[in-house]
């Protein structure tokens, strides 16, 4: 049978069934973190250049900012500071696979493995402007997802990746002039892409 | 930085000159066409490159990322005698169980996590990874640990969606045809959703999202309120093989839950709002949907 139930049967108070409250300032840290996890997937999407890279980079960044969560300054910016984590383990990751490739290994882009997934996503318009974000050195790539895609200014982005403003000045326009430059060699983009937002 | 380069286009295009280099700049453009031609290219170039780039945060966000953002496996590596309990690797029948009374109190503590470590263990079981005492214990134990899986992920999805505020992610959001929404929405999902009218609440419906909960396609659905005291509110709706469960309490930080499961569905409705009042609104919820 259904019914309503009255408000007034309804017990008046919160219950805590779990028997214990969460440390508040912990609890803070957690709500800002998972409110940024949209962006910051965002932003390592750009830097791993491919989703699954990316989550992985996002989950390691959550555990070292929760590990360091007492480092963070009230009163400065959250998300800024977390850029500044997910670049430095996406360096570190760099740095290890550079390693491993010393070592022996075959690279994966010599493999080729994920070519005919590439030559797919190229057809689109918008994978293709990806593939040439990827294609740009680490720290351009790191200062143009910050500055042009998160939209930092070039003094927040200096922060973030610990160099003075006129490098990231400097790494943003030569980013910026081959971007564009292979856009234009990989012809037609832009107008595939305004096809595309029409 | 010279007054006459790229740097400064970009610079100026990202209004990051101050007074006379922006003069400079200008006085540049204005003398020589060709210089208006790159700044333009290089303007486009900016906005394909963000347009590339916008939709990724409209994307569902994984319950793993959710669930290391809310600190589930650091709680898991401060509690090493619940993690002691999950025991992740294949055992033989004929080892030793551990005692059942060990795994209740074990999964009791853990509950209070706010965190998919049993929902990673409510797969270990469906895979056979693990060997509790008794083929109903491994029952009882998988349904636990699917179910606080399922509500870690409905209580990080509310948090997600509040804390966004006004950028709040909508994928579906409300028009005057509500039906219209929720058909797009049901197109993702394994049944139909439909829409409870929360107005006689204060709630209005903000629109829909389509989220992954435990592995599986859910509906988010979002009301929001100028009442403080009530909303918002988000209601999961989402399939479900358990059996029927009464409307149930349960809390996530600072996030009340409650949940029950009627006819293959599982339903949650998280808010901030007083138990009283959810527990009203989820009443209300479940006689509009036929869900009790």
């Amino acid at each position: 049978m259904s019914f309503r139930w009255k408000h007034a049967e309804a017990p008046a108070r919160p219950i805590d069934h779990s028997g214990e409250r969460a440390d508040p300032a912990s609890a803070r840290f957690s709500e800002q973190l998972i409110a940024m996890l949209p962006k910051l997937r965002r932003f390592a999407r750009g830097l791993a250049g491919n989703a699954a890279g990316a989550d992985d980079l996002v989950q390691s960044a959550c555990e070292r900012a929760l590990a360091r969560a007492h480092q963070f300054e009230e009163g400065t910016r959250f998300d800024s500071w977390m850029f500044r984590i997910v670049q430095t383990i996406w360096i570190d990751q760099l740095r290890a696979r550079e390693v491993r490739k010393e070592d022996g290994d075959v690279a994966e882009e010599r493999l080729g493995t994920d070519e005919p997934v590439r030559r797919i996503e190229a057809r689109l318009a918008l994978s293709e402007i990806r593939l040439a974000v990827e294609n740009l050195p680490p720290d351009q790539r790191a200062t143009l997802m910050l500055v042009t895609v998160e939209g930092l200014s070039y003094k927040e982005a200096a922060v973030v990746a610990g160099v003075p403003v006129g490098t990231i000045m400097s790494r943003l326009a030569r980013a910026r002039v081959a971007l564009q430059q292979q856009l234009d060699a990989g012809g037609g983009v832009r107008r595939s892409a305004k096809n595309a937002e029409a | 930085m010279p007054k006459h380069s790229d740097e400064a286009l970009v610079a100026y295009l990202d209004g990051e000159l101050d007074g006379a280099e922006r003069h400079h700049v200008e006085a540049w453009l204005e003398a020589d066409p060709a210089v208006r031609d790159r700044l333009a290219a290089l303007a486009q170039s900016a906005d394909l490159v963000r347009s590339a780039y916008a939709d990724i945060v409209n994307e569902p966000v994984p319950p793993r990322l959710i669930a290391a953002a809310s600190g589930a496996g650091r709680a898991a590596q401060a509690a090493p005698q619940e993690a002691e309990i999950l025991v992740l690797k294949r055992q033989s029948r004929t080892a030793a169980a551990l005692p059942y009374r060990r795994w209740q109190v074990g999964l009791a503590a853990a509950a209070g996590l706010f965190g998919v470590v049993f929902g990673g263990a409510g797969t270990y079981f469906g895979m056979g990874l693990f060997n509790p005492a008794s083929p109903a214990a491994e029952t009882r134990l998988a349904a636990v640990a699917a179910n606080n899986s399922w509500l870690d992920n409905a209580a990080g999805y509310y948090k997600l969606t509040v804390n966004a505020g006004d950028n709040m992610l909508i994928d579906v959001p409300a028009t005057s045809d509500t039906s219209e929404a929720l058909q797009k929405i049901s197109q993702s999902l394994p049944q139909q959703v439909r829409l409870p009218d929360l107005k006689p609440w204060g709630l209005s419906f903000r629109g829909a999202r389509l989220v992954v909960v435990d592995g599986r396609p859910a509906a988010q659905l979002v009301y929001i309120t100028d009442n403080k005291a009530i909303g918002p509110l988000t209601l999961v709706i989402g399939a479900s093989k358990q059996p029927d469960i009464p409307r149930t309490f349960e809390r996530r930080q600072d996030v009340n839950l409650l949940y029950w499961r009627h006819q293959g569905r599982a339903y949650a409705l998280a808010g901030q709002t007083d138990i009283g009042w959810l527990w009203g609104i989820a009443n209300d919820v479940a006689w509009q949907l036929d869900a009790i």
